[in-house]
């Protein structure tokens, strides 16, 4: 059997490490620096120019677009993983399923569309949502009038993150150490998957349990410190969103992307092609 | 400010307070009458259910406002009767630091976290709050960090300063002691006496150890059974040392020791004992007895003993989020022989988790080897090598994986086609004193029946290497004895137990081999009484050993006593009359 080293990536910490960094845009930049409501209105302009045409030659360049969107934000490897393997799934998903339904290959192509369109969406959603730290979305929310207990949840649900990660790891851990290994790894490994997939599963008991028990505190304090006040005086959401500046660098990459997005749909013009 | 006489009137007055939680089939407070005065320090002590945390939740309309149960009497904070008040508006009058301070933290940053309260209330000065109150305990650097990035020590001053950003004239603190290092927990009471002297906050705590209850507090309030016993300035009430033993708060080590020796007086810290034993010396009512041969000497170290475990130039380090490699553990060789009880002590992030998570065979180390029973863990994998290492973790609650605590204790054997592992469980939840418990979820049960069944999980899992992770860590008084009395019980089952602590009573009195580690290095390896009379060791490591073995030091005592037992012993019997 091989030796044991310790592993950097594709460890259950690689993956908090990950996540924490992706959360807190540590790696900076282009949308990290701008207003948040700027980066929200980005994104919907970017979400929302694929479905507007059926011209493939459009969504393609958008999907460059959204390409170097995901570049210039610096999106990390775990998410943007995470993405090319899905839409790899995705692609042998779509041409699998029209062999196997009698299609051919425009079937494959009239497929194509939809996908060429989420993967624009996916795209512009990792850039802008890597380059928005949970504070700055939250604060966005509240400044485009969201109940504040979303705004809230937003931000709280990133502060559990790495606890409910680190929970897992332990857990996990502890399944490693207490229940015994399967036999053999079986034909593929499957004995050995069956064994991860069911830790996995009942791992969520002790999460669930050591969670619920901490979350009482939590209320409390909320309390204590004027959550609930806030919520019915309007002087606090007006402190928060306050900070938010609106700049002539938030203006210029929106002019840029209406103007890049305009290209898109001038190149489609000049060369399009249509499905079937 | 100073300290001297506080302006007039109490900040917090309870009459006829009486309170029943919803559905609980007695009342948790009855009839209490309290008064706090303005700028006292008191430390509220009683034994596990004797209401001191909700006495203290309705000092801040936590208790009736948020716990709606059955509520009778009177509370006034600052003047106003907190029945007619809300949780929101007491804010600002008493601010309330939990025992489990990390799930109070909601903001990801420091600063966020502080500036919630002040921006939640609207308050146009949240900025100059915010820096005032991470000025007031000292945390201005921590500003920008992320919560979860904090040490303990580190966190539960963020909790203070967020707490303190309301201007509260009350702050409220939940056993700080529990879930700290000593130094860490020294630095919160230091804060905390800043605040009460330099600033006038009247601060309650409340305190299981009396160590720190002689050292910080200006009075004690003693509950049990849900009233106050008494309410008495702290040299008084520490007179009492039987009645604070029956209300499980055992007195302080120099308190008992002085009275073994016939010293009348009590002592608020060593320096007061040392200076007691003196002139009680010097005027001939106490004195020296002959040297003694028959002082247990430490067991010798005859080096053939089997080697259990052993690390060979191991190097270990962790990535950050940055992506930078953080080194743990630096070149560190080391052999544990079957027979040693040791104690790995340091501050935080010395590396003592890794070492012993390295010793289990968890991890593999980056450079160098780790040999366990004669078996490199590099060859095998983790869920093999647990079969003779077992690490238990620091948080009780992250050992248990099953609805019982039976269940959890048989996962290990039950697996593994262990014959008879019924027999085995029961024996083992007998030896643990748990057998009534068994059935129950492990996180339903105290702190002390938490460590006594992770305790029980180890032992089932029949390693010759035991590896804890402070063991002793907020725990009662009482509930670390037991702990204690537990491990000293081991050898026949385990061949050797390594326990990480910060816990010096338990080094003192348990281990028979201390490893400091410093830097992730063991920059010193000796028994516990050669480490406790070298303050060039203990300084660094930021280790203080025993108040008993303090005074002993201070006194020049040698051998140099671990217990009181053996301070005692250096004193000849009392003369009859010298007992008071």
């Amino acid at each position: 059997m091989s030796l044991r080293t310790q592993h950097d990536v594709l460890s259950v910490e690689w993956i908090k490490l990950e996540l924490i960094r992706t959360a807190y845009s540590t790696r900076g930049g282009l949308f990290a620096a701008m207003d948040p409501r700027a980066v929200i209105g980005w994104y919907l302009l970017m979400a929302v120019a694929p479905w507007l045409t059926h011209n493939l030659t459009t969504l393609a360049a958008l999907f460059v677009l959204g390409a170097v969107a995901v570049a210039l934000a610096r999106v990390g490897p775990l998410v943007l993983g995470l993405f090319v393997i899905g839409l790899g799934f995705e692609l042998i998903y779509l041409a699998l399923a029209a062999t196997l339904f009698g299609g051919d290959l425009t079937t494959v192509v009239a497929l194509l569309e939809v996908t060429a369109k989420l993967g624009v969406l996916s795209l512009a959603s990792l850039a802008a949502f890597v380059s928005l730290d949970p504070e700055k979305l939250s604060d966005a929310l509240l400044a485009l009038r969201f109940p504040p207990a979303v705004a809230f949840a937003v931000s709280y649900g990133y502060r559990m993150m790495p606890i409910l990660v680190e929970e897992f790891a332990t857990v996990v851990e502890g399944y490693r150490l207490r229940q015994a290994p399967p036999a053999g790894r079986g034909l593929l490994g499957w004995r050995a998957l069956v064994h991860w997939v069911l830790i996995t599963i009942r791992a969520f008991y002790p999460i669930f349990l050591n969670t619920a028990k901490s979350v009482r505190t939590t209320v409390e304090a909320l309390e204590a410190r004027g959550f609930t006040f806030a919520t019915i005086d309007p002087r606090g959401r007006a402190i928060r969103i306050g900070s938010l500046r609106f700049g002539p660098r938030d203006a210029a990459v929106l002019a840029v992307t209406a103007l890049a997005v305009a290209c898109c749909y001038l190149v489609g013009a000049t060369w399009p092609v249509y499905r079937g | 400010m100073s300290g001297g006489i506080p302006p007039a009137g109490p900040v917090i007055e309870a009459t006829a307070l009486s309170f029943r939680y919803p559905g609980a089939g007695s009342d948790t407070l009855r009839d209490v009458d309290v008064r706090i005065e303005r700028g006292d320090f008191v430390a509220v002590v009683g034994g596990n259910g004797s209401g001191k945390t909700t006495l203290c939740k309705t000092f801040n309309g936590l208790v009736p406002h948020y716990w709606s149960g059955e509520f009778a009497g009177e509370v006034r904070v600052g003047g106003v009767d907190t029945w007619e008040s809300s949780v929101a508006e007491l804010s600002s009058v008493v601010g309330y630091v939990y025992q489990d301070f990390q799930n109070q933290l909601v903001r990801p940053t420091v600063r966020d976290e502080v500036a919630f309260g002040p921006v939640n209330f609207g308050l146009a000065d949240h900025a100059e709050r915010t820096a005032e109150a991470l000025r007031m305990v000292g945390i201005e650097h921590l500003a920008d960090r992320f919560v979860w990035q904090l040490s303990g020590g580190q966190a539960h001053l963020v909790a203070l300063a967020s707490v303190l950003a309301l201007r509260p004239e009350v702050v409220v603190v939940d056993e700080p002691v529990a879930e700290l290092d000593p130094a860490a927990a020294v630095e919160i009471y230091e804060r905390l006496t800043d605040l009460n002297r330099d600033h006038g906050i009247t601060v309650v705590t409340i305190e299981h150890h009396a160590e720190f209850v002689a050292r910080y507090a200006r009075s004690v309030l003693l509950m049990s059974d849900g009233a106050p016993v008494w309410h008495l300035p702290t040299a008084q009430a520490l007179g009492r040392a039987g009645e604070l033993a029956r209300h499980g708060i055992p007195a302080p080590q120099v308190v008992d020791g002085l009275r073994r020796i016939g010293v009348t007086g009590v002592p608020l810290s060593v320096a007061d004992a040392a200076t007691l034993v003196r002139a009680d010396q010097d005027g001939g009512v106490v004195r020296r007895a002959a040297p003694r041969a028959d002082v247990p000497d430490d067991p010798a170290r005859e080096p053939d003993r089997r080697a259990v475990a052993v690390a060979r130039e191991v190097g270990h380090g962790f990535r950050d989020v940055g992506g930078g490699l953080r080194p743990v553990i630096d070149d560190l060789s080391v052999t544990l022989r079957e027979g040693d009880r040791v104690a790995l002590v340091g501050g935080n992030g010395a590396g003592k988790t890794t070492l012993m998570r390295l010793l289990a065979g968890i991890h593999v180390p980056r450079v160098g080897t780790v040999e366990l029973d004669g078996v490199d863990t590099r060859t095998q994998r983790a869920g093999r090598l647990s079969e003779r290492a077992a690490y238990l973790a620091q948080q009780p609650e992250r050992m248990f994986l099953k609805a019982s605590v039976r269940e959890d204790v048989a996962l290990f054997p039950a697996g593994r086609h262990v014959p008879d592992v019924d027999a085995l469980v029961d024996r083992i939840l007998d030896r643990v004193r748990l057998t009534e418990h068994a059935d129950r979820d492990g996180r339903t049960l105290s702190g002390g029946q938490q460590r006594r069944a992770t305790l029980a999980i180890g032992l089932a899992m029949r390693p010759a290497l035991l590896l804890l992770d402070e063991p002793t860590a907020s725990l009662d008084v009482s509930s670390r004895d037991d702990v204690i009395a537990m491990l000293a019980d081991l050898a026949e089952d385990i061949a050797c137990t390594v326990v990480a602590t910060h816990d010096m009573h338990l080094v003192a009195e348990w281990a028979t081999r201390v490893l400091v580690l410093d830097g992730g290095r063991v920059v010193a390896d000796t028994t516990p009484r050669v480490l406790f009379a070298e303050p060039d060791v203990l300084a660094p490591a930021h280790l203080v050993p025993p108040q008993i073995t303090q005074l002993g030091l201070e006194l020049g005592l040698d051998p140099l006593p671990l217990t009181v037992e053996e301070f005692a012993a250096h004193y000849a019997p009392a003369p009859l009359g010298a007992l008071t």
